[in-house]
């Protein structure tokens, strides 16, 4: 049986792109790097796949505001690719930088591709910080934390633009449709409800900050010499969009 | 026509939070009670309208930002000040600015730049702005305060021309004169650049001057380690032939694949991958304006890595500073340069933004403190790099291969930075060099690598190097120097107009690359270097001429014979004097009983070279890339300090690299051949204590010396003569390395600072199985604590403990490190005991001595310890807690692995104390009990001085 197809979204500084394919390999799904560029000048189609990856980085370096470029040039050149592929369901993961690019885009929280509703913004301290943090999975539509609701896991955040803001009303919509998959147990930025990542209604866009795809191996904990039976806590979440797509979108 | 946009957080200030948090602390300007700031944009060619759609699709979110087109709002009151780059200084998003706009269909826009107000609201007088001005907001190099607005922001020139000039006739009063500031040759060497010239009866150009002077720089040249020595009335080989000579004898056992040729030493990894890497130095950019200094310092590492073989991906940066510490009384500091704690601060900032850019993790380093840095810091940058074994030979171009310049564009920036680097920094270098100096664009280099490696792995790349000193005159004159370089000049793409043909010839711009491509492969060369966004011009061809010809709109600039110009440089003879010594075993104080124990404790703890630096490694990403297997920082809290790093790089394969690194100034200015020893000894243990196999290693050495004069000529001696001592003795190669011979300040008045020296010694090897590898962190109560190897009293020399506690200025020895070849069995045997799973934890003994090593295994394991400080025999229990013995271990081992193991046998080793679940330390003298301490109180005193530092 054919795997499902993974895009990875490359462009000028996406830095964790290798990672993400690893991950989605490892979780049984195929993946191809596609620059920008590829599918602005109609060479690459995200048409062959179901699953989209905008890794993490510093998409053209993070001008103006984390992400920003990148989601003005997808905003520009490939908005009625991107409307297709949501509208047949296809998954979307933003990690990092893809997360703050998708906020930018609207596809989060709401789906609303040019309506920008939520932000990441600066950290309360100011500063770039990179640590492993301990996350908290809740209930929600999300198809990448399906069946993690309720565990605790560790993934390593490691950015500078995380603080996640949005107006009251924004937020309580949020909470109210269960848009919060994963939050911050010690809230490392000043997120607002220690939001870590959303998903969109549908559940098959998520974003989130700190990075499962640097935890597939149980050697890439921090202290896996410490503690006994430990298992890579990131690899489920590719593995639950490989297996949604698999049964679902293909 | 310049429109205007400013931007406002609404929710937050970060900036004008940390710039207040700075005028308060750092500066105590208690009269300044708040500071906002407001970021500019300037754009030029747009309308009002076309600016306002900017403004909302790009420039301002409306979630979090308000906005305005038009001028500078006063707010209450207060006082404003405006600081943007100076013109000419490529700020990187104005770019990412004009991408965006045009891809919103906004072609009009023409050029853009950025700055940012800061707004100060209490009642700062004249003079405390001036100082806030020049001490934390602008550095005068490369940026300005904008009092008028500009009216165009393209920068104008007119192209320039070259000039011949009249070299043959000067007299030597007029050929220093020419080579003062600028060329940076001596007397000698300009003799031979006239003498060449009169022999074939013409006058240089200027771009042949300065295309010489680059390539025999000291930086370009490495003249010194070439020379004959003269040491002690005795001649000797020239420094790089002993190193040579004695790598050479282990390439085969070690697997290298390639040393001292290419731009980063490689060794073979598995499943045919070879790893290599390089270890640079950028003190002099980094002393006048840190930030970019280190920032294109990393740059130009990570490019070496680009640019060895036929390209290798980066996997790793490491840093090693050395600064004078940082709350150095303002008073103190030599004229024209930069207070520490701003250096500091600035250089991490540097290699943060570079290395978090790039993707490439920063996970291995160190910083360390001494007065005499003050002059001038040394900052150290490594890189690591991964390749297909089939791209790890340096290439050879061939004629009729073309020379394609690959990534940025060419600017004034960076002129004379070969040659500059190469002198002495006066109390004006900061003036007169500031053209020397840039601040880097990470993307621009991330997009070159990218493309690069994608056109490798299409075997389009016969050879490839890097843009670095010198510029294309190095660059392209190593490349081509048994073939002969063909080059129009005026090809090269420039960031704006009105550079002069030598200005082009040696610009340091960052960013770029030079890559031989056969012609047929060209147009796929192009179209790879297209789809990533990367500029790629033919700039000319190698060809078999034997010269170097440079062409500028059809005019000959330069027309060189290679033979001149890599030969032309006669061998130096130079003369080594052994400067005088003087040692004594003056004894130190004691620290009395009891408590007083607690007070020594916490001064070691917290004195700048020992105390912990993990805010700086929280700055980096140090985990991009998914490959670390072995963190700067681990244990219960993540905040107890690895020996080393280790690396998956091939992800999914359990494999590994590991990486560490020695390095003591302090232990170099007292006993250079023996601090040799001490570093290797050190970077070596880091790398056993994590795992490593010390029969695998490979070194990097890097000397960042004072200006080589008779006697530090001879301590630069002595230190080779350690290092390839300890080559032999311990079976591992120096396969790259790298001399800065510029640690000198000289003041007005004449008299010199000589800096102290610097020997950095980085080891790499690989790891068959990251999953047997350990730790650093006590991983439970009632585990043995045994200390491996032997350490001694009198070595208190250069120590921490005798810097606190004894100012006298005795020369005490310093430690000896193991002169027969002991230390490699008892690494060769802990390897077998870590490999086996026989240690829980290990960790190495350095500065601070094992005080520091117990303390920090407590704090990653939450847990105390018994220590018997008796039990290895002294009347000074205090001098051996505290003796800084490289190349010795504290492991943790279970009672029943110690019970049913004979572990450690046939080595020295010494049962010291076990673990306890109440956090504290327990000392004792042969079972009399010394003190108990509290390891909470220890643990604030390590993590005080550096949260104080960067405000955490």
């Amino acid at each position: 049986m054919k795997k499902p197809q993974v895009c990875i979204l490359r462009t000028d500084g996406t830095n964790c792109d290798e990672e993400s394919s690893r991950a989605f390999t490892k979780a049984g799904g195929e993946c191809t790097s596609a620059h920008v560029n590829e599918l602005r000048n109609g060479s690459h189609e995200l048409s062959g796949y179901q699953i989209l990856v905008i890794p993490g980085g510093f998409s053209y370096g993070d001008d103006i505001v984390s992400g920003k470029i990148l989601a003005v040039e997808l905003l520009s050149f490939l908005r009625d690719q991107l409307s297709e592929f949501v509208d047949r369901g296809n998954l979307i993961i933003g990690i990092c930088n893809g997360f703050q690019v998708l906020v930018r885009t609207g596809l989060l929280p709401f789906r609303e591709l040019g309506t920008m509703s939520a932000t990441l913004t600066d950290n309360d301290s100011g500063s770039f910080h990179c640590r492993w943090i301990e996350l908290a999975l809740r209930a929600s539509p999300c198809v990448f934390t399906s069946g993690m609701e309720g565990k605790e896991v560790m993934f390593q955040m490691a950015h500078g633009e995380g603080k996640f803001f949005a107006g009251d009303d924004v937020l309580s919509k949020l909470e109210e449709k269960r848009l919060v998959p994963i939050r911050y147990v010690d809230n490392p930025n000043g997120s607002l409800n220690n939001i870590a990542g959303v998903c969109d209604p549908t559940g098959r866009i998520f974003g989130l900050m700190p990075h499962p795809e640097r935890f597939v191996e149980v050697y890439q904990h921090p202290n896996w010499r410490r503690i006994s039976n430990l298992k890579p806590q990131g690899l489920p979440i590719f593995q639950n969009g490989v297996n949604f797509a698999a049964q679902n979108l293909m | 026509m310049i429109q205007e946009i400013r931007v406002v957080n609404l929710q937050g200030d970060p900036v004008g939070h940390g710039c207040l948090h700075d005028v308060r602390h750092t500066l105590g300007f208690t009269s300044v009670t708040g500071v906002k700031t407001v970021k500019v944009f300037r754009l030029e060619g747009v309308s009002k309208d076309q600016a306002t759609e900017l403004a909302e699709k790009l420039l301002a979110e409306a979630i979090t930002q308000s906005y305005w087109v038009g001028p500078v709002q006063p707010m209450n009151g207060a006082r404003v000040m405006e600081v943007a780059y100076k013109p000419g200084v490529m700020n990187p998003e104005a770019a990412s600015i004009l991408k965006a706009a045009s891809d919103l269909g906004i072609t009009d826009l023409v050029a853009a730049d950025t700055s940012r107000e800061f707004h100060f609201f209490g009642t700062p007088t004249d003079e405390e702005l001036a100082v806030i001005r020049d001490r934390l907001l602008v550095n005068k190099t490369v940026q300005r305060v904008i009092d008028q607005v500009p009216t165009t922001l393209i920068i104008q020139g007119k192209p320039g021309s070259s000039a011949v000039i009249s070299l043959r006739t000067m007299s030597d009063d007029e050929l220093l004169g020419l080579s003062k500031d600028k060329l940076f040759l001596n007397l000698e060497e300009m003799h031979i650049v006239q003498q060449h010239f009169c022999s074939i009866d013409r006058d240089p150009t200027d771009v042949e001057l300065e295309t010489i002077a680059q390539t025999w720089s000291e930086h370009c040249g490495h003249k010194t380690f070439n020379a004959k020595l003269m040491v002690d009335g005795k001649e000797k080989e020239p420094l790089i032939t002993r190193l040579k000579k004695a790598s050479r004898e282990l390439h085969e056992a070690k697997g290298v694949i390639s040393a001292f040729h290419d731009n980063a030493g490689v060794i073979r990894f598995y499943d045919g991958f070879g790893v290599s890497g390089k270890v640079e130095t950028h003190n002099s950019p980094s002393a006048i304006e840190p930030y970019g200094g280190a920032a294109t310092g990393s740059g130009g590492v990570f490019r070496d890595i680009m640019g060895t073989g036929q390209g290798m991906k980066n996997i790793l940066s490491t840093d090693m500073f050395c600064f004078a510490p940082p709350d150095l009384p303002a008073s103190e500091l030599p004229p024209g340069c930069l207070h520490p704690n701003y250096l500091f601060r600035r250089v991490v900032a540097g290699v943060r933004d570079y290395g978090n850019r790039m993707g490439i993790p920063t996970a291995n380093g160190s910083v360390h403190f001494h007065k005499d840095f003050r002059a001038k810091p040394t900052i150290i940058v490594g890189a690591y790099g991964i390749a297909p074994e089939e791209f790890c030979q340096k290439g050879e171009p061939q004629p009729g291969d073309l020379i394609f310049a690959v990534g940025g564009r060419t600017g004034r920036d960076g002129i004379h930075g070969a040659t500059f680097s190469s002198g002495e920094m006066t109390a004006t270098t900061i003036t007169i060099n500031s053209q020397a100096v840039q601040i880097g664009n990470a993307v621009e280099e991330k997009r070159t690598a990218d493309a690069l490696l994608a056109a490798r792995d299409e075997h389009l790349i016969v050879a490839i190097t890097d843009c670095g000193a010198g510029g294309f005159s190095s660059a392209i004159g190593e490349m081509g120097a048994k073939t002969g370089v063909w080059v129009a000049l005026h090809r090269a793409p420039l960031k704006y107009p009105g550079l002069a043909p030598y200005e082009i010839q040696i610009s340091e711009s960052q960013e770029r690359m030079i890559a031989a491509v056969r012609p047929e492969n060209s147009e796929r060369f192009r179209q790879i270097c297209k789809l990533y966004n990367v500029e790629a011009t033919i700039l000319g061809e190698f060809t078999s001429t034997q010269r170097f010809l440079a062409e500028y709109e059809g005019e000959v600039v330069c027309d060189l014979s290679m033979e001149f110009l890599h030969h032309g440089l006669p061998q130096r003879t130079m003369i080594a004097t052994k400067p005088p010594y003087r040692f004594m075993h003056a004894p130190l104080p004691r620290p009395g009983v009891g408590r007083a124990w607690v007070q020594v404790y916490q001064e070691v703890l917290s004195h700048g070279r020992i105390c912990s630096k993990e805010p700086i490694v929280r700055q980096y990403d140090h985990g991009v890339q998914g490959t670390n297997a072995l963190p700067p920082y681990g244990g219960v809290g993540q905040d107890a300090p690895n020996d080393a790093v280790i690396l998956t790089p091939i992800l999914g394969k359990s494999y590994g690299l590991v990486v560490s690194h020695g390095m003591n100034p302090v232990l170099m200015r007292r006993a250079p051949y023996n601090g040799a020893l001490w570093a290797v000894a050190e970077a070596m243990a880091n790398l056993v204590a994590v795992g490593g196999d010390p029969d695998t290693a490979v070194i990097v050495n890097n000397y960042i010396w004072p200006f080589p004069d008779e006697q530090s000529l001879w301590t630069l001696d002595s230190a080779v003569e350690g290092v390839v001592m300890a080559m032999r003795m311990y079976g591992v190669p120096v396969i790259s390395g790298k001399d800065s011979l510029s640690s000198t300040y000289r003041f007005p008045d004449g008299t010199k600072l000589e800096i102290p020296p610097v020997l950095c010694i980085s080891a790499f090897g690989k790891i068959p199985d990251v999953t047997k590898t350990v730790s650093s962190d006590f991983k439970r109560e009632g585990s043995a604590i045994i200390l491996v190897g032997k350490i001694y009293e009198n070595a208190m020399g250069g120590s921490v403990f005798e810097e606190l506690y004894d100012r006298s200025q005795h020369q005490r020895m310093s430690p000896m490190v193991d002169q027969n070849r002991e230390l490699k069995y008892i690494w060769q045997v802990l390897h077998r005991h870590i490999v086996r799973g026989d240690i829980l934890a290990c960790h190495d003994v350095s500065e601070g001595g094992v005080a520091v090593t117990l303390a920090e295994m407590c704090f990653g394991g939450r847990i105390g310890a018994t220590f018997d400080i008796g039990r290895l025999g002294s009347e000074r229990p205090d001098l051996l807690f505290f003796t800084e013995m490289a190349g010795c271990f504290l492991v943790e081992v279970s009672e029943k692995v110690l019970r049913e193991k004979k572990l450690f046998k046939d080595i020295p080793h010494t049962i010291v104390g076990h673990t306890l679940r109440e956090f504290a330390i327990n000392l004792s003298d042969y079972g009399g009990k010394l003190v108990s301490i509290d390891l909470e109180i220890l643990r604030q005193a390590w993590q005080q001085p550096m949260k104080e530092v960067f405000g955490s």
